[in-house]
């Protein structure tokens, strides 16, 4: 069976995600994914009614369960400084990071 | 092993600690002591490999946070001598998963992204177990990120072990919450429930589990899997204590706009009215299953266990005797397509939330040299998530990439919905059915040996497969114990039923614990206590 | 060389000015604030947070679809996540919408300065959240949370402007509109309105639409039409030259005022949009858009054209007075509470009420000096009971002391001197008086006659009536101080 994730195609999916893979760990992180890919081909043969409607959750929100949306006040929170001392780097109350790459100037 | 404090439902303990019986302060010593009885060494990211007598122990705990609880439980004495109401879980002892937010504890989510992160904050569920006088003993290992069904991903080892036999697994994701609560390292657990994550290793460690309908209870402070079918509840080892717990999580959250605004029923003031009269199904569908073979992927079809199946007709029996209607033959075709829907949808939704781990606010950053940003957010990432973590995120863009997704998404939210009529025509008051819940087994196996199948990420997966759909149809689901095989393991079965339908569920479980009291499995004790 | 015309469409990024932010409840404006400061665990992107949406968002984003015609404000509408990896972005997602905005279709108006009205067509509105901000300092780059999820509403005209001075216009425009509304303070130098703008150029009468350019966070309405005009002129250079124009993204500098290539363009497919599972669909039933349809005011255009035809104004007083809310509803209510003439009521108002409210920076809503007190120092102007002169510096004092023009009129003796007789027999002590300046007048020197004046105006500290005076000192020099019977 080809494999459907390619070696290019999972190289573009790992630079989507952020990603660092090696060589080894790539070949088996790959051939799980056209495992998994394999199971969800499954799905294909299913025929579905147009009336199938997609939702964002299995159970409907309707009016009655449905939280009401938030009032505009203000909140504020005591937590900032613990927040920031999760960082690695802050200077000054701002969080730093090294530079952005790939801006092509002219 | 003559039987301890820690070893009290939640229901005596809190009876105890209110009339000053006993101190929370000697419940949570009482816990501590099974802690350092059974746990042995403490999970870490160090470079693992077996030694000793790691393969005897449950090493369910990531951190103890016994400081903080000691606080906690003093409070709760300080108020009992005053005269004041600890609160209805009053001194009693809790292992919360580690993918939930606590505020001043390490929150890992058992992933070495996350090792350093303090929480600012708690979750909601927590922080209203809290209120009503739980004590937080520390953070429960689990599969990282909730990325598994046997705890074996996790970042921390030794891997949790399952304590009627530790050289098998837990279940997972919540596997060390159930491991926990099944050896008497706490009282109750917070688990957490995507594709069966709950009940599947409440069912592996023999106790109880309830995965609560979407939207029972806040998300809030749970670091997120799947957003759209996450679900906190409860683990405990009886079904009244279950009960408890969810009554006190379950309910609105200003925090969570997808908490249900709804009243959250008196689950006690129903759950001893027994089942007559109530309509229990099994389907066919949740019998023989279909699943890929794990060497060819090739889809084969095979029953649940002949022990598992044995135990489910006890239960039928136990039912039919307290009055139940058994409905035979309930039609739920799309059952199958739960795990191949749920690689889609999961993937998605994992791969988003998985984008705020990236060195620059929290938790794990590689500190080698970088020569720019996307290096840092490469190298942090390559390093700090484990493969199970890698393999969502991949799967999750591909199925997505505009490129490549080929309509996956929105194809398998329409399954999704399919899966969800199952239930809805087994439910329905005017259907052909009117069940008031469907009954199965909760896994097609007893638990495997540690190593078994991790690794094979779709077989993995497959141990989901009687648990997703109810995820996919956001139903609630509660798992209880129901026996053991041959091998002395525990066999969980559970009921699905409509939507907030929990108290229902309970009552039902409930029901079948008291007809099957006197089974004599009743009576054993997880191996792990006898070491 | 052919004759080009630009075809420019403008996406506007609005910060709305709710009190708290979109999905949390820190303090939404940290313009003074030190960085990181206004944050939560909900903007600041930590594990398990989730967002809950700010009411307030969804209403004024809808007043501004109202507001601009929109033509189908959604009943329901979805929130999605559009990922991608940047510091500022703390979840590494924007909540934004996609597929299924707030509101789609619409059109602002622009009155042009060539009298003609331009129509620019919207094409969607929707809601999300803003990001960070990225400040460099001593070789760092540094990230403040504060702006994260601060209300955002982003507009997307179609590619109907024409040059860099409509596209001005437009954002004036539009300014003009969010204020009157009250829903953004859209200041764009605090960056509370934002714009992108979308150029190319095709030759004048085809209509293809050609590859287009984006130019990105223009800061000022003055450096948008230079960034415009800059470009158009670039792709015609270039086309002319042979050359073909690639989809850049751009920067204006505006130190420089050249314009930058920005790094190359991600194509939307890597934001793998989805809907938002951790909220849920925003509903606007038909009684909720009821409610926000009756706060919608008239709106600014209406109401210039209805000022010049009620009130017979010409049209660039009705502009003016209408540049601005309170002003216009200040003109308004003091031209109901006086009989005087409307165009009366907008000299004053325009000259120095303006003056006014510039100068103590509020708005006409602020004043002390309320319409009532202003129809009232323009009645008695006009009667004559006081000069214009006492009426304009009466209308400073009533806003500085804060008392009723009568009072103040009263206190300070400020009434005009107009009985004819006590006039003659001031004039008659300065003429005697003053033998030498009568001797000029005699000699034929008319123009004294204005020194004569002055005098008797310095005497009642201005508060005769100039022309009477002149015709009294008039009289008696022409007849030898004697001024008959």
């Amino acid at each position: 069976m080809t494999d459907e994730i390619t070696k290019e195609i999972f190289d573009y999916l790992v630079d989507l995600g952020a990603l660092e893979i090696g060589e080894q760990e790539g070949e088996y992180l790959r051939s799980e994914l056209n495992g998994q890919l394999r199971a969800i081909h499954e799905l294909e043969g299913i025929a579905i009614d147009d009336d199938i409607r997609t939702t964002s959750h299995g159970i409907p929100y309707s009016r009655v369960i449905r939280a009401p949306l938030r009032e505009d006040r203000i909140e504020p929170c005591k937590e900032s400084d613990e927040i920031l001392a999760q960082a690695a780097d802050v200077f000054e109350r701002y969080i730093v990071v090294p530079d952005i790459p790939s801006e092509e100037l002219e | 092993m003559s039987e301890e404090l820690c070893d009290l439902s939640a229901t005596e303990i809190s009876r105890r600690v209110k009339n000053g019986e006993v101190t929370a302060e000697e419940v949570l010593d009482s816990t501590l002591q099974r802690i350092r009885l059974v746990e042995g060494r403490r999970p870490s990211t160090n470079p693992y490999s077996p030694e000793g007598d790691d393969r005897n122990k449950v090493h369910a705990y990531i951190s103890l946070t016994e400081k903080r609880a000691r606080l906690q439980a003093r409070a709760i004495d300080d108020a009992v001598k005053a005269g004041e109401d600890p609160g209805p879980l009053a001194g009693v002892t809790l292992a919360v998963k580690d993918i939930f937010c606590v505020h001043g504890t390490p929150t890992t989510a058992g992933s070495k992204i996350l090792e350093n992160f303090i929480s600012p904050y708690s979750a909601t569920s927590v922080q209203r177990l809290e209120s009503a006088g739980a004590i937080t003993v520390g953070k429960v290992n689990l599969d990282e990120f909730t990325f598994g069904s046997s705890n074996e991903s996790s970042a921390f080892l030794p891997p949790v072990g399952n304590p009627w036999d530790p050289s098998r697994v837990p279940g997972g994701s919540s596997g060390g919450s159930a491991a926990a609560v099944a050896a008497g390292e706490a009282v109750l657990s917070l688990g957490t429930d995507t594709a069966g994550s709950i009940r599947q290793p409440a069912a592996f460690c023999g106790v109880v589990g309830i995965k609560p309908t979407y939207g029972r209870v806040s998300r809030y402070g749970l670091i997120a899997f799947a957003s759209s079918i996450d679900c906190p509840g409860p683990i405990a080892r009886n079904v009244t204590d279950a009960a408890i717990a969810l009554q006190i999580m379950a309910g609105s959250d200003p925090f969570d706009a997808t908490a249900a605004a709804l009243s959250v029923p008196d689950y006690f003031s129903t759950i001893e009215k027994g089942i007559k009269g109530m309509r229990i199904g099994i389907s066919p569908d949740y019998h023989k299953l279909k699943f890929p073979d794990p060497k060819t992927g090739e889809m084969c079809e095979q029953s649940v266990d002949e022990e598992i199946a044995e135990a489910l007709s006890r239960v039928l029996d136990h039912l039919t005797n307290a009055g139940a209607e058994i409905v035979e033959n309930v039609a739920m075709p799309n059952t199958r397509y739960g795990v191949p829907a749920y690689f889609v949808i999961s993937r998605v939704e994992a791969a988003s939330n998985l984008h705020r781990y990236d060195g620059v606010k929290y938790g794990y950053r590689f500190d080698g040299e970088v020569s720019n940003l996307r290096e840092l957010y490469r190298k942090t990432r390559a390093h700090g998530f484990g493969s199970q973590a890698k393999l969502r995120i991949l799967m999750g863009m591909y199925v997505s990439a505009e490129q490549y997704e080929k309509g996956y998404y929105q194809r398998a939210l329409k399954i999704r919905t399919l899966i969800r009529n199952d239930f809805v025509n087994a439910f329905n008051p005017e259907g052909p059915y009117q069940l008031d819940c469907l009954l199965s087994a909760t896994t097609p196996t007893t638990a495997f040996k540690i190593g078994a199948i991790y690794g094979n990420s779709v077989s993995m997966q497959y141990a989901d497969l009687l648990t997703v759909p109810a995820n996919h149809a956001g139903i609630p689901g509660l798992s209880v114990p129901a026996g053991v095989d041959n091998a002395g393991l525990p066999i969980g079965i559970q009921f699905l039923g409509p939507d907030f339908s929990e108290a229902n569920l309970l009552r039902i479980g409930r029901s079948y614990e008291k007809a099957s009291a006197d089974e004599p499995w009743r009576r054993l004790q997880p191996k792990v206590l006898h070491a | 060389m052919p004759e080009y015309e630009s075809v420019i469409g403008l996406e506007t990024h609005i910060q709305l000015n709710t009190r708290s932010k979109i999905f949390c409840g820190c303090k939404a404006d940290s313009w003074e604030d030190d960085p990181n400061v206004n944050i939560c665990p909900i903007c600041a992107g930590l594990p398990g947070v989730l967002p809950t949406l700010n009411k307030s968002v969804v209403e004024k984003a809808v007043l501004l679809a109202l507001a601009v015609q929109a033509d189908n404000i959604l009943p329901i509408s979805y929130l999605a996540r559009k990922n991608y990896f940047y510091p500022d972005l703390p979840k590494g997602y924007q909540i934004s919408q996609y597929a299924e905005p707030l509101a789609r279709g619409g059109r602002l108006i622009i009155p042009s300065a060539d009298g003609e009205d331009r129509v620019v067509n919207i094409e969607k509105l929707h809601i999300e959240e803003d990001a960070g901000k990225t400040v460099h300092q001593n070789g760092k780059r540094l990230i403040d949370f504060n702006r994260c999820g601060v209300p955002l509403v982003e507009m997307v005209t179609a590619p109907d402007i024409r040059s860099a001075d409509d596209a001005a216009a437009y954002l004036i425009q539009l300014r003009r509109l969010l204020r009157w509304l009250g829903i953004s303070e859209a200041d764009m130098e605090r960056g509370q309105l934002r714009c992108d703008a979308n150029v190319s150029i095709r030759i004048l009468g085809e209509d293809s639409l050609n590859t287009k350019t984006e130019i990105k966070n223009i800061n000022s309405i003055e450096n948008v039409r230079a960034a415009i005009k800059t470009e158009v002129k670039r792709q015609i250079q270039t086309v002319e030259a042979g050359q073909t124009i690639e989809a850049w993204t751009l920067g204006w500098d505006e130190d420089t005022e050249t314009l930058r290539k920005m790094r190359s363009k991600e194509t939307e497919a890597d934001y793998r949009y989805f809907r938002e599972p951790d909220l849920l669909p925003i509903r606007i039933d038909e009684e909720w858009l009821l409610e926000i349809k009756s706060s919608l005011p008239e709106l600014p255009l209406a109401r210039q054209k209805r000022f010049t035809l009620d009130y017979g104004l010409p049209d660039y007083d009705a502009a003016i007075l209408t540049e601005e809310r309170s002003l216009s509803s200040y003109f308004e209510a003091t031209v109901k509470l006086s009989a005087g003439d409307p165009k009366t009521i907008s000299n004053w108002v325009m000259n120095d009420v303006l003056r006014l409210i510039k100068e103590k920076k509020i708005s006409a809503g602020g004043l002390r000096l309320i319409p009532k007190y202003l129809a009232e120092i323009i009645e008695i102007v006009e009667s004559g009971m006081i000069t214009r002169g006492t009426g304009k510096e009466l209308l400073v004092n009533v806003e500085d002391k804060g008392k009723t023009p009568l009072e103040l009129v009263e206190l300070e003796g400020l009434a005009q001197v107009s009985d004819e007789e006590t006039l003659k027999s001031m004039a008659m002590t300065i003429v005697d008086q003053n033998p030498k300046q009568v001797a000029t007048y005699k000699a034929g020197k008319a123009t004294i006659l204005g020194w004569f004046v002055g005098q008797l105006m310095r005497a009642t500290k201005g508060r005769a009536d100039a022309k009477i005076v002149q015709s009294i000192f008039q009289e008696l020099l022409d007849n030898d101080g004697d001024l008959g019977s």
